[in-house]
This record gives C-alpha cells, structure tokens and sequence, in this order.
C-alpha cells in the first residue's frame, strides 16, 4: 500500500504551495501600485494609433493617452480640449482655433498648432479611415504657433463633433509617427502615458504629471484584456481588478443588487437595425420591407439580446438625446403585414439574413426574427459567419437582410448620411430617395439648430416609413466598478476616461 | 556498441530534420492557400465599417495584397527561409517577435498541464489496470468519463468560481512571466494548467488503463507470474515497463495538442498563449501572423514527435532508429 502514499504526499505538496500564496495580488508597480487602477477590457487593442485603427478595444486605451481639438463631456456637447477658445467667420466658412499654450507632449517635447495641422493633414493625405470626416475642409493652417485656421468649402456645424467626437482624429506626434513607433508606442498630450505592453496580457500607462487639464489622481491604469465576462466579473468580485465593461448581460439584473460592486447602466447613442437589400426583388418593394417591419417584435428581441437593458426605438437616435425625435410608426401587426404582402403580390418568400458571431446579438436576433416572420410565411435562412466573411458578403451585395449596428455616433450626420444618402459609403441596403437626400445635404451646411433638427427629423422619418433601415434598438452602455473607485462615471458614447478616477 | 548507437542516433536526427524540412514546406503550402482561400478581406476587417474607397485601395496598396498572389507566395517563403516570418498587417510588429512573446505562456501551460496529467494518469491507470472489474476501476473509469465529458470551458470556470472566487486562494486569470516572478507564474499557471491537465490526464488514464491491460494479457505475464516472482515485480518491471510505449505516444499526443493552442483555456483564464494569438489573427485575416503560427505549431508538432521517437529507443532497447 505505498501508492495510497505518494497520492497523499503529492496532494500535500499542491495544498501547502496553494495555502501559501496570499490572495487578490495587484500587478507589481513598485511603491506606487496600490493607486494604480486595473481595467479590464474583452479584447487586445490591434494597433495604437489613433488614425489607422478601428478597434474599440483600442480606442478604450487611446482615450486616456491622446486629445482632440475639442472633446465631448458627458452630455456629447462639444468642449474645449486642446484648444481654449474658437471662432467662426461670419461666412461661417473659416474656423479658427486658439490652442492651448505650454502643453507638453509625454517625451517632454512641446505641442504647438503645427502639430494639430500636422495630425490633420495625415488623415487627409493618407487617406485614412477618418479621412471622411475632413470631407468639406479645404484648407488647414497654423499662421502662428497657437493659433489653427481650418476653411471649409460649405458652411459646416457638426465640424466640431467631426474633429473631436473621439480619438480616431487625435493631435499626434510627427516624430513618433515618422520612427514609425506610434503603432506601439504611442506618444500623446492625454492625461497618461504609454508605459508598456505585454502581448496578449496587458498595456500599461501611467499618469502625466504635466496633463494640462491638472495631473491624474491615480498613478497609473493597467488594461488588462479578460475576452470570458465571467472571468472579467469574478476578477472584480477577488478585488483583482478596479473596472470592467466585459459584463454578461443576463447578470445584469443579479448585479443591480450586489452592494460589493458599483454598476453602471447608460442609455448609449449606438443603435442596431435591420437592412432589406434594394437591389435585389422583392425587397426594393417598400410594402414588402414595411410588413418586415410589421411583422418583427422589437420588443422579444430586447429582451432576448440585452435581458432588458437596452431601449426599443424606431428611429436610430435615443431618447434624452439633444437630437431625438419621437417616431412611432410600427407595431407588432401581423394582419396589416400579410395584407401589405398580399398588396405587393408575393408569397412564399425566402429571407437570406447574415448574422456574424463577431455581434452575438444578431444571432440572437435572427433567431426570433425567423419566428416573427414564420407567421408572415416567410422563411428565414439565417447565415452566421465571422465578421470578415460578413463584411465581404455585405460589401458585394451579396445578402437579402441583414441585422447591424451603429457605434460611437454624435452628431445626427453620423446617424444618417453615410447609411441613407443615395450612394451613401454606408448604404449597403442602396436606399435611394431624393426626399431624403435633400434634407440630408442641407442640414449639413445649416447653422441654425432649430432648423437643422427638423431637416434631420424629416429625412429620418421618411427613412423609417419606407424602412430602408428597420431600426430596433438602442443597446445600454453597462460598465461594473469596485467601491473604491470613484470619480469616475459610464460615458453615453462609451468612451473610458479615467482622467478624474481615485483609488480610495 | 556505443558507436553503432551513436552513430545511428546522428543518422536518424539527420533523416529526420530533413524529412521535418519537408514537411515544413508543405505547411507552409497549405497555411499560405488556406488563408487566401478563406473568405474575408484583411483590409476591410482592418478599416472597420466607416471607410471610403480611396481608403480601402491605399491600405490595400500599402499592404502589398493588390500583388499577384504567386509572387505574394515566393516573396513570403523567401524571407520565411531566412527566419524572417514578415510582419502583421494589423500593427506593423514582426511577426517573429510576436511569436516568441507569446511561447513562454503557451510552453508553461503545456507544461504544467502535461505534468498535472501524468501525476493523474498514471497512478490511476495503473490502480485501476491491476483492480480490473472492481469498485476502485469502476471509479477510476467513471471520473474519466467525467473528465473526458465535461467541456474545458465549464471545467475552467468551476475551478475560478471554486478557487478564486470562494477560497481566494489563487487569482481568477491572467499571466506572469516565470522570470520576472516565479512565485506569481505558479499561481497564476495552477488553474489553467488544471483544467487541461485535468482533461488530458483524463484521456491518458483510459488510455494507459487499456494499455497495462493489454501487456497483462500477454504470455510473458503469466509466466513472470507463474514463476513466483512478487506481483510488484511482475507489474513494474514486465507490465508497465511494457506498456510505456503507448503512453509515451499518448503523452506526446497530448503535449503536442496543447502546444498548439487550448484556445477556450486561453480565453477563459486570459491567458496569453499561441491559441488566442491564433484566434485573433484568424478574424482579423491577419495572413503573416496565421502563417507565422501555423509554422511555429508544426515546428513544436515535429519536435515533440522527435522526442517521442527518441525516447522510444531510450525505453525499449529493441527498437532501434534504424
């Protein structure tokens, strides 16, 4: 019997190894690790810089590393960032930026204006993913070193928003993107500086002392990528981590009632939709894509997708936003839809739908929407595929519907213009109405808010009536904290400051 | 004898790198056909949904795919030749680098799990081998099937939610580096390296059950036996003696498993191995870094091979590499 002997000897070893490590260990940062704050996000940023990624994941680190021009605070009204003060001409075609003075880059190096037209110019002449966004500037100059002139070929009032909404369009460095290190390194004005990366594990930044908006309280923030939310949520519930936006929803409800934690549920600005393709028969039939319309339960998929976090809309801009606009054109009918069917002539209709394991929720979705229009006999095929064989499908048309989202939006231009304008660079549905397009155009050079909501009203409503886009949703922003952190609060476009956060 | 041997071993090390050279190339062969063949444009994963035309041709451009796809292939496996793998089209990192950042986690997994296994497998194949049909080999062959059964993902999870959450005893995830902390790489690898050696060691104890059953039927057991030599002697020096090489090939089959990538261990303990480098470069169409990997796993594939072949000679000194 000294088998028995050595499993018991071996059991020992593991149990006493186990026992004498001590629990919920923070990364080590020397003197200053207990006011360094770990964050975890789902995923590993793909690149750090700001002008050539379009990850999410990146940007929740860029947030905290760069600054715009301007920025938006909590209610996404455009503030002052790097520039103090602006102006713009009476023609309303020459913008002007006072920057602001003795801001030094993270290496020491100073800021001035050339950087801003420097930064600019890349995304313009490269013709970066952002490029869009300096769509009407013609020009951009620093006659002096604090002052930036931007002239536009048309009047332009979400210029602001379209300069500053995030970081895609940041004040980079010249000499860190000539070594070509800002991939990896970046160098930024923002409140913390890249300090170092681990691949696949974490990046570090730690707190510019220099920051002009006054230093961070924290010494530092640890972004460490947790993909489970499981994993995520128990890491905050050990005290292993400070902050986490990698949640699973059907905790939510449980989470509302846990003292140990703090969590946050925001109405955000992103809204998802479902596109009928117009090209293809019978969808370019506005009766048959309005008994779609008809004919799915907003309301189940809500449920389903975000356990009743997110908000039923019709439209794609929330409620409580500066731009909402009541819209309530559809309800759960099935008679109304088989009578628009029967209208348009068709039966027995197939729906090939792509949804993509990349956005869970048009899964989820697709599923009860082939139940909903099972009533109205149609068939639903559902196509689930990774994100980058959607992408293609979508751009070559090659699909009958489709169920996406829309993040990170701001000004009603980034609700509707690329996804309704006829030839639109989003408008993979190929919508096409002038009575849309004429709205759409002049609410881009209208200076007058009023005026410029009701051109946006207007275009959204018609796009809603003939469901172009059959808008479904507006998901939640749901962010879970420790107690010990305060000064911080989930932002509507999800941006991840953690510029004013304390560590108590 | 010694020289027979020694040289033999540097004739089969010799054959056998060439014949891993080999087989090296028609990974590559394969890994460069696939990732082109699969759907899905590395350059509009990598714009995202917001971008104009102009953008997609200048990162397409900048990214040498608008080449024709045969020189794209001849200039891969001409660098790849001289250890140069390219770099991501993502970040701009070489890919090189990436990789070895990433093979210290993935050996320290597969090492640790592959030790968990074997401190399982192998005491409770060989108990419930010599228990044929009893209560202790019912059990043994019952909490494998559990063990076979249970999804990694959940096993993981109950292992967190057991010992990080409720016990506090290790952390819930992530990764520290054995050199820069010994102690926080042993906490940090117990978990992980639990649930897979908990799901190998389940599958070599079935295995290596069945093996030491199989010797034991042979003639020369029962004449060990009928000689009188003590059970013990009869069971380590003629039965599992015997049995090893099975064990050694399903060891090496699990090592080299592991090795390759236990992606849902990776992603529910955070872990920064191979497999989610994988994962994450297969979405992003991230053609160098696939590559590269697929390189790297076939490299660890052939070595643990190598190995096991080796130690089969080692262990029983009939066969010989010839």
């Amino acid at each position: 019997m000294r088998r028995p002997k050595v499993l018991v000897g071996i059991g020992l070893v593991i149990a006493i190894t186990l026992t004498a490590c001590s629990t919920g260990e923070r990364v080590d940062l020397g003197n200053e690790s207990s006011q360094n704050l770990i964050a975890a996000i789902a995923g590993e940023p793909d690149q750090l810089d700001p002008h050539k990624t379009s990850a999410y994941f990146s940007f929740e680190v860029l947030e905290n590393v760069y600054d715009t021009l301007v920025e938006p605070d909590e209610n996404l009204e455009m503030r002052p960032a790097l520039a103090e003060s602006w102006e713009v001409s009476g023609d309303q075609l020459t913008w002007t930026f006072h920057v602001r003075q003795g801001v030094t880059f993270h290496d020491g190096s100073p800021f001035s204006a050339d950087d801003v037209v420097y930064s600019y110019k890349r995304i313009i002449d490269q013709k970066l993913s952002n490029a869009d966004r300096f769509r009407a500037v013609t020009d951009v100059t620093a006659p002096d070193k604090s002052t930036v002139k931007i002239t536009v070929a048309q009047p332009t009032p979400n210029l602001l928003s379209n300069i500053g909404g995030f970081k895609g369009t940041a004040i980079v460095q010249r000499k860190n993107v000539e070594s070509g290190e800002i991939a990896t390194h970046p160098i930024g004005t923002g409140p913390f500086a890249f300090r170092s990366a681990k691949s696949g594990d974490s990046i570090t930044l730690a707190a510019n002392k220099n920051y002009w908006g006054g230093p961070p309280l924290i010494s530092g923030v640890t972004f460490r990528f947790i993909p489970e939310a499981s994993t995520a949520l128990s890491a905050l519930q050990a005290g292993e981590i400070d902050w986490t936006d990698s949640i699973p929803t059907q905790r939510v409800e449980e989470l509302k009632t846990d003292d140990s934690i703090n969590l946050g549920v925001t109405p955000s600005n992103d809204y998802w939709y479902l596109a009928l393709n117009e090209a293809r028969k019978p969808w370019n039939d506005v009766r048959v894509r309005q008994a779609i319309a008809y004919g799915v339960d907003r309301h189940a998929i809500v449920q389903a997708t975000g356990y009743g976090t997110a908000t039923v809309n019709q439209l794609a801009i929330p409620k409580g936003g500066p731009w909402y606009t009541e819209y309530h054109g559809y309800t759960l009918d099935i008679a109304k839809a088989k009578s628009l069917l029967h209208e348009a002539g068709v039966k027995d209709l197939t729906i090939d739908m792509m949804a993509t394991s990349q956005y869970p929720e048009t899964v989820t979705a697709a599923q009860i929407i082939a139940d909903n229009l099972a009533a109205l006999g149609i068939t639903v095929k559902i196509r689930s595929m990774d994100f980058a064989a959607w992408l293609d499908e979508e751009n070559a048309g090659n699909f009958d519907m489709l169920m996406m989202g829309w993040l990170g939006n701001i000004d009603p231009d980034d609700f509707y213009y690329a996804q309704q304008h006829t030839g639109g660079k989003s408008n993979a549905q190929k919508y096409s109405n002038p009575d849309v397009d004429g709205p759409l155009d002049a609410a881009r050079a209208e200076t007058n808010r009023d005026a410029r909501a009701g051109l946006y009203a207007r275009a959204a409503t018609i796009v809603a009536d003939e469901a172009s886009y059959i808008y479904l949703y507006n998901p939640s922003v749901i962010q879970a904290w420790s107690k010990s952190l305060a000064g911080y609060q989930a932002r509507p476009d999800r941006a991840i400051r953690f510029r004013t956060a304390a560590l108590n | 004898m010694k020289t027979f041997f020694t040289s033999s071993i540097v004739r089969f090390l010799a054959r056998r790198l060439l014949y891993s050279l080999v087989v090296l190339l028609g990974v590559l062969i394969v890994a460069f056909s696939l990732v082109h063949l699969v759907p899905g444009d590395p350059v509009r994963i990598a714009l995202g949904t917001r971008y104009s035309p102009d953008a997609y041709q200048t990162l397409r451009a900048a990214s040498g795919l608008d080449r024709p796809i045969v020189e794209q292939f001849f200039g891969y496996v001409g660098s790849a030749l001289t250890g140069d793998l390219g770099v991501s089209f993502r970040n701009g990192d070489p890919v090189t680098l990436t990789l070895l950042d990433r093979l210290p986690a993935t050996l320290s997994l597969a090492v640790v799990g592959i030790v968990i296994a074997l401190l399982i497998s192998v005491p409770a194949g060989i108990w419930a081998a010599l228990r044929e049909g009893r209560i202790s080999d019912a059990v043994v062959r019952i909490s494998s099937q559990f063990g076979v059964s249970i999804p990694d993902f959940w096993m993981g999870l109950l292992l967190i939610a057991l010992f990080a959450s409720t016990l506090g005893w290790l952390p819930t995830s992530g990764y520290q580096a054995l050199s820069d902390n010994p102690a926080g790489w042993l906490r940090h690898v117990i978990l992980p390296g639990l649930t897979v050696g908990l799901v190998a060691g389940a599958i070599m104890t079935r295995y290596i059950r069945s093996a030491l059953l199989d010797v034991a039927s042979m003639g020369y057991v029962r004449t060990a036996r009928s000689k009188g030599l003590p059970p013990w002697v009869v069971t380590l020096r003629h039965i599992v003696r015997n049995a090893l090489i099975p064990v050694l090939t399903i060891t090496g089959i699990q090592l080299a498993t592991i090795l390759g990538g236990v992606i849902v261990v990776e992603v529910v303990f955070a872990w920064p191995g191979i497999g989610r480098l994988v994962y994450t470069a297969v979405a992003a169409r991230d053609y160098p870094l696939i590559q590269g990997a697929v390189l790297l796993i076939a490299v660890l594939f052939l070595l643990v091979n190598l190995v096991v072949d080796v130690l089969y000679a080692v262990v029983d000194p009939r066969i010989r590499l010839s």
